[in-house]
């Protein structure tokens, strides 16, 4: 079974250069401050969203496993 | 709205403090029309990150865009020469927009990671301890020629493979390139003695890294070749781009950033509390305070409308930094250099799919120097109180720092 994330981005850092749209474009999205959002964890493969998260310039994006609590980036 | 406030941004005393300048345009004209240099002038935080971001209505094709001549104006006689500096900035891959940018970006994004730069940090730390060594023996420094100019130099040379002795020739090289953010009438012939020198030197590394790539910076912007993403001459500009705004813009982030710790002793002292873990919000605060960028341009896509003005299509538009990272809706007390300050929502590095590349290595060298002169210096001393800026509108570069400790 797919593991289950938590994914979070934080808005105080975010500047939305938009590279994780890039990289998992199922799970990222720019709301209307052009900020990223995670709209679904579900929707890209883990290994697509912790790139994603790792070509974030400013290091916005945490990601962890809900079950086991693992935080799996940064 | 409108305001008093003069057109000229190139006077001597908007050079010194462009913070009382351009406060008084955030509050009296946010949305200012430059009549003499012919472009719009926007200084509020809100407004900046707005503009950044949304990138399909303002273009960073700012020289294929704009047929018009260069401000401050040139000799006549030198606008042959402004078509050659036209056609190398168009070339670099911060010249273009979606959907080309973002396939230039990814050639080059990976290497400029958070998590890529920390392998860098032990050759930062060991470089900054080496030059620190040689600056406490003599007893005084010149934080510009010691200390401000050699680091970044060193990093992204090592990060090129640029040979050691070379080294010299590419910061030469380098001061010519500046000119494009200046204002002297006659700036064309060195700038673009600076960007043929640039050509010629960078040619013989990218024909041999196209054959033999390494592991270095200038073998990424080769492959980019091969993958039919860049031509040879952009790869050829990018490499150039790269060993310049790899270190001009830090080196302003290192001067300023000491002199914003001489000026304000009580900062200075919360650094050398804890240099390794104030360091990194310390950075951040130097960023915002005194930013080493202070504008950056874009060319209207469409005509729109900001705060009730309608900016044409292909109108300049140029967004000032270090106004925003003044602006009293966004930062408490914005005038206090707090190195606690957080969160710290500055734009030092822009916004957007533009945000800038070198970000994290900027941060790195700066977090590591604060540190390393925090750690090992008990106090500074500037030799004369008279510091003179570079006369750009893009830079806010000192022309140099001279300290000396007890």
């Amino acid at each position: 079974m797919a593991r289950k994330l938590r994914i979070r981005v934080d808005h105080n850092v975010c500047v939305g250069n938009a590279m994780c749209e890039t990289f998992a474009p199922h799970v990222f999205r720019l709301n209307d401050n052009r900020q990223s959002e995670a709209v679904d964890p579900d929707g890209d493969t883990v290994e697509k969203i912790i790139e994603a998260a790792e070509n974030c310039p400013v290091s916005a994006i945490l990601v962890e496993d809900v079950e086991t609590g693992e935080q799996l980036f940064p | 709205m409108s305001t008093t406030v003069s057109d000229d941004m190139f006077t001597p005393d908007v050079i010194a403090d462009p913070y009382s300048y351009y406060s008084r345009l955030r509050e009296e004209d946010p949305v200012h029309w430059n009549d003499t240099y012919e472009l719009w002038v926007i200084t509020r935080h809100d407004d900046l990150v707005w503009l950044t971001r949304h990138h399909e209505l303002f273009s960073s094709a700012v020289f294929k865009n704009d047929p018009r001549p260069p401000y401050p104006a040139i000799e006549e006689s030198d606008l042959g020469l402004y078509e050659y500096v036209r056609n190398y900035q168009g070339d670099q891959f911060i010249q273009h927009d979606r959907p080309d940018h973002l396939e230039m970006r990814k050639v080059v994004h990976g290497y400029f990671t958070p998590k890529s730069l920390e392998e860098w940090r032990p050759f930062v730390q060991k470089a900054v301890k080496e030059l620190l060594d040689a600056a406490e023996e003599k007893g005084r420094m010149d934080v510009m020629r010691d200390l401000a100019t050699p680091l970044p130099v060193l990093v992204i040379a090592q990060m090129m493979g640029v040979p050691e002795p070379d080294r010299p020739y590419i910061r030469e090289l380098a001061e010519k390139l500046l000119y494009i953010g200046r204002g002297e009438y006659d700036r064309m012939p060195i700038l673009t003695d600076g960007m043929k020198g640039m050509i010629d030197y960078v040619s013989p590394l990218v024909d041999e890294r196209i054959v033999n790539p390494g592991d270095d910076f200038i073998s990424v912007l080769a492959s980019g070749e091969k993958a039919g993403v860049f031509t040879r001459h952009q790869v050829l500009v990018n490499t150039s781009l790269l060993l310049l705004a790899g270190h001009e813009t830090t080196i302003n982030l290192l001067c300023n950033g000491t002199l914003a710790f001489i000026s304000h002793p009580d900062q200075w002292a919360k650094l050398k509390k804890d240099p390794a873990g104030a360091t990194k919000l310390a950075t951040e605060e130097c960023l915002r305070y005194d930013s080493p960028v202070k504008s950056i341009q874009r060319i209207a896509s469409e005509d729109v409308e900001m705060r009730g003005k309608v900016l044409k299509k292909n109108d300049r538009v140029r967004w000032f930094i270090s106004s925003a990272n003044r602006d009293p809706a966004m930062f408490k007390d914005p005038d206090t250099f707090d190195i606690t300050r957080w969160p710290n929502q500055h734009v030092a590095f822009g916004s957007g799919i533009h945000h800038c590349l070198g970000a994290t290595l900027a941060r790195v060298e700066g977090q590591e120097v604060f540190k390393a002169l925090a750690e090992r210096f008990p106090g500074f001393r500037i030799d004369n109180e008279d510091l003179e800026y570079q006369p750009s509108i893009t830079f806010r570069s000192l022309k140099s720092l001279p300290i000396h400790w007890n």
